[in-house]
């Protein structure tokens, strides 16, 4: 009783209710970005767009502009640059890491000849959950209405290109539009979460619920569901627990995420075998 | 069991509404193809279609000609200076060696080997513009050499669907086979039902108005009787057909075989 009373007078603040509004409207969005890294195989985005955004805010900052927009608009280039690079299977995955050294090395250079603190720099990088503004609160709101009608708009020619490029080519689908639409959304989702949130829970509220939904679903449209369906409860389950326990909320929520998708993975394999099983006996001969 | 014919009945014959209609069509007696194989295939599109569109299916498809055409990888020639033109309705057998080029060359006429020198024109257009691609796409049907299992799930119904004519495309299915697995995701198939699949596909691109099928060794996972069922339904497609195969049955039953080694093409039949 204890511990649901403490949560009850936590929500009345108005910071951890910003909280919980900013981890239900990522629920919408981010698990849903998270398909699209799984997808795409660039699991390393983060640590790309990571140093991405630091060089964005070093630019600002020499600049006079509000570092943060710069970041953003730095990792939607960015996303958008590496796009021609998606044409061979594995191109994409080293054009992270390629990615990632050169913006870290640019944004130190950056940082030391302009004399900028490199600490400050870095803790423009650090947000917190119980620190979110309204503004972020709208980027939010943004991600959590685009990224999911973009999946209703173009679910037919996402299942392709997710699938197989090739195949998605030869079907008619734009590919290289949807791809490059595709990596600056997932890089400014990214920056956005990592700024929102802390690096720290980027894969809580991101990859987690997708490589969990990976597993259970059977078809894009599935996958997406599950995964939104499980940031949802990841997240409110991972806040619920912290505010109770009066526990930082950014690990409980990784370790949340990261149990369901273990219990995903351990779950449903016996099920897929046991359903290939049946299935290939009942397969109709062609003649 | 008998075996069942295709029936065709596109669902845009030949024509597309946002794109220029495939030009020229071939003149009268250009292609030896068995008529007789496709006799139902035109009686269900006469029904279907008006009758200039019945006379493009009646000649079957769209021309194919390479000029000089030159394909690398890296530094690697892997189509050194091929020089064909396929009559529109023809079937042409494409055999040779591992490693002699093939595959590049069918992957050129579709866009997906870019390093590609000379001039390929299917139906007289070229590939210059990305409006003249969406177009090529839309005229070549292309059953890959080894369907990808993919990177992401895809549902066999979502595979049949991106034909055009997903109830073409289903039949088909429902043909070959493999129509029951179409709720199923296409990493769970075995080669031969993705092989399966691709070929409904192909169907279903044909019946969306595709006028040229080029198909990778369409019957090297397939089962005996599977691989003469496979190549009566290509070749009994009213359109071009350039087919990869090792499969001597289906190399017989096209118009003509020709044979690549080191790159270069010459006729064998």
């Amino acid at each position: 009783m204890n511990a649901l009373d403490q949560v009850g007078q936590l929500l009345q603040l108005v910071p951890v209710q910003r909280a919980g509004a900013g981890l239900l409207l990522s629920a919408l969005g981010l698990p849903v970005v998270g398909v699209v890294i799984v997808g795409l195989d660039i699991m390393p985005v983060r640590f790309a767009m990571m140093h991405v955004a630091l060089l964005g805010i070093a630019l600002g900052q020499l600049l006079g502009v509000d570092p943060v927009l710069c970041a953003l608009l730095a990792c939607a280039l960015a996303g958008a640059g590496v796009a021609p690079l998606a044409r061979t299977p594995d191109g994409l995955s080293g054009a992270m890491g390629l990615l990632m050294s050169l913006a870290i090395a640019a944004a130190l250079l950056m940082l030391a000849l302009s004399g900028v603190n490199a600490n400050g720099a870095f803790a423009l990088l650090w947000g917190s959950i119980l620190a979110v503004r309204p503004a972020d609160l709208a980027v939010l709101a943004v991600l959590a209405v685009l990224v999911p009608a973009l999946f209703i708009w173009r679910r037919r020619d996402l299942a392709l290109l997710l699938h197989d490029r090739e195949l998605a080519w030869c079907s008619g689908v734009a590919v290289q539009r949807l791809t490059v639409l595709l990596l600056v959304l997932v890089a400014v989702a990214v920056a956005g979460a990592i700024r929102l949130t802390g690096a720290l829970l980027v894969d809580a509220l991101t990859l987690l619920p997708a490589l969990a939904a990976r597993r259970i679903g059977r078809s894009l449209l599935s996958i997406t569901l599950w995964a939104s369906g499980i940031g949802l409860v990841v997240n409110v389950v991972g806040f619920l627990a912290a505010l109770a326990w009066d526990l930082p909320p950014g690990p409980v929520l990784v370790l949340v995420a990261g149990a369901v998708a273990l219990v995903a993975h351990l779950v449903p394999e016996r099920r897929t075998s046991s359903w290939r099983v049946s299935a290939s006996s009942s397969v109709p001969s062609p003649h | 069991m008998g075996r069942q014919r295709l029936e065709i009945v596109p669902i845009m014959p030949l024509t597309w509404t946002h794109a220029p209609r495939p030009a020229r069509m071939d003149p009268a007696g250009n292609s030896t193809a068995r008529r007789s194989d496709y006799s139902t295939v035109e009686q269900s599109n006469e029904r279907a279609r008006p009758p200039a569109a019945g006379r493009m299916s009646r000649s079957g498809g769209l021309d194919l000609h390479f000029r000089d055409v030159v394909c690398r990888h890296g530094r690697l020639e892997a189509v050194a200076g091929v020089d064909l033109s396929v009559g529109a309705g023809e079937r042409i057998a494409l055999t040779g060696t591992n490693g002699s080029g093939k595959t590049t060359l069918l992957r050129a006429v579709l866009g997906l080997h870019r390093q590609v020198d000379g001039q390929i024109l299917v139906g007289g257009r070229g590939s210059r513009t990305a409006a003249e691609w969406a177009w090529r796409r839309r005229a070549c049907a292309w059953i890959p050499q080894r369907p990808a299992a993919g990177r992401f799930p895809l549902l066999a119904r979502e595979l049949l669907a991106s034909s055009g004519a997903p109830a073409a495309a289903g039949e088909a299915a429902g043909r070959l086979g493999v129509g029951e697995l179409a709720d199923r995701p296409l990493s769970s198939l075995s080669g031969g039902q993705l092989q399966r699949m691709h070929l409904a596909r192909a169907v279903g691109c044909v019946a969306a108005g595709a006028g040229v099928l080029l198909a990778d060794e369409p019957t090297a996972a397939l089962d005996f009787e599977g691989q003469e069922e496979a190549a009566e339904v290509l070749t009994s497609l009213p359109v071009t057909v350039v087919v990869v195969t090792h499969d001597r049955a289906m190399a017989a039953r096209c118009d003509r075989t020709l044979e690549m080694a080191a790159g270069r093409l010459r006729e064998v039949r």
